[in-house]
């Protein structure tokens, strides 16, 4: 397929992964009733210019966008314009209909927006602040500040009196007002939803996590403590101060993670937002909920850095796992070489002495000629085997050479036969063209194919793993296929050790080795057979 | 000098060079196994050895460093090396370096190993021969004999030489005389090591 095909194709499998499912129904409905709920909900924190200074709904749209994907967009737009016409937030006809209604989408286009960008440079970047517990509290202060910054452009066409976000106040104190109510609203209701989510998958297990009595003791302490610090300064006439909250939520935050956090986040909002649902005027309540927004999302992003720097120290230890497995290896090498040395000096003995005994026994009678004969033949057979264990393990420096394929299969074969055969499994090396020849490091070469084997054998016990050869163009192609009883891509398919004992690090070293030899690793599933494909081109000329 | 033409086999496994020395027996080649390489080395003089099979991982003195002692001691003996551990490097090295004649790998290729110790008595044989030639003359004989052979003219030789054709001439007649051959097909052969 070339470029130019390429792009219409992903376009419409784009698209077509837009399409309304049949168990997103369920979902969408319930969404329905749960946004007209939380909206009705937000109310008390109303003032002039914005809507709510603590507005859950966005929340409960933030949490679905994420856990399913940020394709339900224009979905929960349409959910979210009908249901407010339904409850008769606005009217759908009208002179204020087309405001309203481009009022109603924005949030929706701007929180998927905001979600798929952050995934988008989470993908493209490898850094710590990229690492998934962070992604999701970026995601979380970006869709709320998205919405705001968006009412512009969106609004600038429409009639200048007809806007929400421009009558009587400043701009800047209606978009702070909607960007702050946003803002909490995602920060204490998304991860209660998501955790739930994840429950009902099934991705996490059903568990309450117990916390630790001494963790818990400090959260506790420190939270009460920075409390009636605030409850004091509000007794001495400076109003309720949210800064001692904020020292609090970065301490928690960052000593135990975000599950904490999020239980600091829901301490402060329980105690501010009652508070602030009083009779406060517009500018202390605004004044209020800025100072809340700014704690809970330090709190948040305190935890999520804290789970960020786990997971990250998680990595490093695979990583140093995989080191000192790599070590080993080496140590087994050495070992295995010594072995091969200590093994070829009396064998040459035996194989010396061996041969004269069949060759003077060959006179005798029947039965020691054929013992002499055997053990001759066992002799040999061993002296080969030394030879050829010594060719892939021993060297040291391993030159690129030309290489003829069927030579890196039959060799590949030999050594993974043997461990076919003791767990019951086939191996399938059909004819090959002897005419295809690759420019290579036999052995390194030779440990990739080994890898594929091995793990297609791990993946199908019993089955039979094929291994064809074909070309296309300049390229040799070498498939090595196992059948799969799941479909393919489900998790029963995978094909890497992981499950078996091993560290999954085959396929890694397979598809290092193939691409520093120019080619490529790849996978193409049927249903019911897995496929690895290695491409190599192939060496023409004098050479070949 | 006792018999020239017998083959040293030297291991520090004592099964392995008795082993590969019987096998050159029963071959139809004299052999004598060696454990210790000075053990070898102080029997060489005496003994000429034609053929010298020798590991290259050894004790105290390793394969190459006995080559080397053994060539200044007997420059006509072939050397064949035989190793558990074989290398590019060590293969290169064993036939640029130390004059090796093969390079075995264990467990041993009874037909090559026989092959290489057949073409190492050989080469020996005729080295000998050129050396006991060749040690019968003086320098100035020994020059004009390598011109000689080569096919120059008792002028040509002359010029080369800087001395006059009718030294030339009397050169000659002393190397025919010493070599007692019979014309220069005779010589040339003498020259490649073959019996007259």
């Amino acid at each position: 397929m070339t470029t130019a095909d390429a792009a219409p194709a992903r376009l419409s499998n784009n698209l077509r992964s837009l399409a309304l499912r049949r168990q997103d129904v369920p979902l969408l409905a319930l969404y329905a009733l749960a946004f007209a709920l939380l909206h009705w909900a937000a109310s008390p924190w109303g003032g002039a210019g914005f809507f709510s200074l603590w507005y859950p709904a966005a929340g409960l749209r933030f949490a679905v966008l994420w856990s399913r994907g940020a394709r339900l967009t224009p979905w929960l737009m349409l959910t979210e314009v009908l249901t407010d016409a339904a409850v008769g937030v606005f009217p759908l006809i009208g002179p204020e209909a087309l405001q309203a209604i481009t009022g109603a989408l924005r949030p929706g286009v701007t929180c998927g927006l905001a979600i798929a960008a952050v995934r988008h440079m989470a993908k493209s970047r490898g850094d710590e602040l990229m690492l998934p517990p962070m992604t999701l509290g970026l995601a979380a202060v970006a869709a709320p500040i998205l919405n705001a910054v968006m009412v512009i452009p969106f609004e600038a066409g429409l009639p200048a009196d007809a806007g929400r976000y421009r009558i009587g106040v400043d701009v800047a104190i209606s978009l702070t007002g909607l960007a702050v109510g946003d803002l909490l609203g995602i920060l204490v209701l998304a991860p209660l939803l998501l955790w739930t989510a994840a429950v009902a998958d099934g991705a996490v297990p059903i568990r309450i996590p117990v916390p630790h009595l001494r963790p818990l003791l400090e959260d506790v302490s420190v939270m009460a403590l920075c409390l009636l610090l605030t409850v004091a300064l509000w007794r001495g006439g400076l109003g309720a101060q949210p800064i001692p909250s904020l020292l609090a939520g970065a301490w928690i935050g960052l000593r135990h993670g975000r599950t904490a956090a999020w239980f600091a986040i829901l301490a402060q909002v329980t105690v501010f937002l009652p508070y602030s649902a009083g009779p406060l005027d517009d500018g202390s309540r605004l004044e209020l909920h800025l100072g809340l927004a700014a704690v809970v999302l330090v709190t948040w992003l305190a935890g999520s850095f804290c789970d960020a720097q786990a997971v990250a120290r998680q990595h490093i230890d695979r990583r140093n796992r995989l080191l000192f497995q790599a070590e080993r290896l080496k140590t087994l090498r050495a070992m295995s070489v010594a072995v091969i040395h200590e093994i070829s000096q009396p064998l040459s003995t035996l194989a010396i002495e061996a041969a004269h005994l069949k060759s003077v026994t060959a006179h005798l009678d029947a039965d020691t000629a054929a013992s002499a004969a055997l053990v001759d033949r066992k002799a040999r057979a061993l002296s080969d085997l030394v030879r050829r264990l010594r060719r892939f393990g021993g060297r040291d420096v391993d030159e690129p050479s030309p290489l003829p394929v069927p030579m890196l299969v039959q060799t590949a074969c030999q050594i993974v036969g043997a461990e076919a055969r003791a767990s019951g499994g086939r191996l399938d090396c059909g004819p090959l063209a002897a005419d295809l020849v690759v420019q290579a490091q036999e052995i390194e070469l030779t440990q990739a194919l080994v890898n594929l084997l091995r793990n297609a054998l791990a993946a199908s016990p019993g089955g039979t793993v094929r291994l064809t050869v074909h070309t296309r163009g300049e390229d040799v192609l070498i498939d090595v296929s196992n059948p799969v009883p799941d479909a393919p891509g489900s998790s029963g398919a995978r094909n890497d050790a992981r499950n078996d004992g091993g560290m999954g690090v085959g396929l890694v070293i397979a598809r290092t080795i193939v691409e520093a030899h120019g080619g490529a690793l790849s996978r193409s599933d049927e249903p019911g057979l897995v496929r690895f494909t290695i491409s190599l081109p192939l060496l023409t000329g004098a050479f070949a | 000098m006792t018999d020239p033409v017998s083959v040293a086999v030297l291991d520090d496994d004592a099964d392995l060079a008795a082993t590969v020395a019987r096998l050159l027996v029963r071959s139809g080649i004299p052999a004598r196994a060696f454990v210790a390489p000075q053990d070898l080395l102080a029997a060489v003089p005496a003994t000429a050895f034609g053929c010298v099979v020798s590991d290259i991982q050894m004790g105290e003195m390793d394969g190459f460093a006995f080559a080397d002692a053994l060539r200044t001691k007997d420059p006509a003996a072939a050397l064949v090396f035989m190793t558990a551990w074989p290398t590019t490097t060590h293969a290169v090295d064993a036939v640029r370096r130390h004059g090796g004649l093969d390079y075995l790998e264990k467990p041993i290729d009874e037909a090559r190993l026989i092959a290489s110790v057949t073409e190492g008595l050989a080469w020996s044989q005729r080295e000998r021969r050129i050396a006991a030639v060749t040690a019968a003359l003086t320098r100035r004989e020994r020059e004009v004999f390598d011109l000689l052979v080569r096919g120059h003219s008792n002028k040509a030789m002359a010029g080369v030489l800087g001395i006059s054709e009718r030294t030339v001439e009397d050169h000659r007649a002393s190397i025919v005389a010493k070599t007692r051959t019979n014309g220069m097909a005779q010589l040339v052969a003498l020259s490649r090591g073959e019996a007259i």
